[in-house]
């Protein structure tokens, strides 16, 4: 995979060892069978990168549901807002709002070590500082979790 | 013909450092909405609810700077996955275009979507 650990890519993206020893190019194989060599697209990083993905695009169908449902108040007016918001109270929706919270914190705590990845820092130990801030994604998240408790029991 | 193909998948110089810099406004941004709807107005959240946050300027400022970075991050995510699909050449430059009137429709929309709350 072209992408290498976690998502990163762009500018400061450098060949994987090996990348080019294998041809005079940098072939699409040669690159991933460099990849698969420097232990990038296996393991951690892989799971990061691929859940990484898979919490963006549900994020990406959430914004337009978000933008759709705030459109309400304009669409059908003040009394079907409030309707509709008592609703999203009932204890389904809180636990999807958790999960949605969720989804939000392992994006951006992730994307944090992807930036920080992009700036140089701990690309080395790019293990830990994932531990690191999936630890700090669940305590953010048992907060969220703790405020949201009385409306889900 | 390989080199090409890895190229027009990378996406491009401006895309990949637009989709850093509203990853950061997407982080400070969030944190704030999250905290202030999630936590702090769980429960409460109501048309009169929104109305009062947005009679201050600095939640209109987090709102549409949320909603213009939300739009440019998620759009240009679903084309980074598009273009590890097969999206080379006219039909990459076609899907950019798509999604490029898709995302100002969009901000479009929810900027009509918070006008009876902007102009009360």
């Amino acid at each position: 995979m072209k992408r290498g650990v976690g998502g990163t890519s762009g500018p400061r993206h450098r060949e994987p060892r090996g990348a080019k020893e294998r041809g005079d190019r940098v072939t699409e194989k040669n690159r991933e069978t460099a990849n698969v060599g420097a232990g990038l697209w296996k393991g951690t990083g892989m799971w990061a990168w691929l859940l990484h993905r898979i919490s963006g695009l549900v994020l990406v169908v959430y914004l337009f549901a978000h933008i759709g449902i705030i459109s309400q108040g304009h669409v059908q007016g003040q009394a079907a807002f409030d309707r509709l918001f008592r609703t999203l109270e009932s204890p389904v929706f809180v636990l999807l709002d958790v999960a949605l919270v969720g989804a939000v914190l392992y994006h951006g705590f992730n994307g944090i070590r992807v930036l920080l990845m992009d700036i140089g820092v701990g690309i080395r130990g790019h293990k830990t500082v994932y531990y690191a801030v999936m630890g700090a994604g669940v305590f953010c998240l048992s907060l969220f979790a703790i405020a949201a408790l009385s409306f889900i029991i | 013909m390989r080199q090409e193909v890895i190229q027009e998948r990378a996406g491009g110089m401006w895309p990949w450092l637009l989709q850093r810099v509203t990853a950061v406004i997407l982080l400070l941004g969030l944190a704030v909405h999250l905290f202030a709807l999630h936590i702090v107005n769980l429960g409460s959240l109501s048309y009169d609810n929104v109305a009062g946050r947005l009679s201050s300027m600095g939640f209109v400022v987090v709102d549409f700077a949320l909603l213009a970075a939300g739009l440019f991050h998620a759009l240009n995510g679903v084309r980074m996955v598009l273009l590890d699909y097969g999206f080379t050449g006219g039909r990459r430059t076609v899907l950019t275009i798509v999604l490029w009137i898709v995302g100002l429709g969009a901000f479009g929309y929810g900027t009509w979507a918070l006008w009876p709350w902007l102009t009360s």
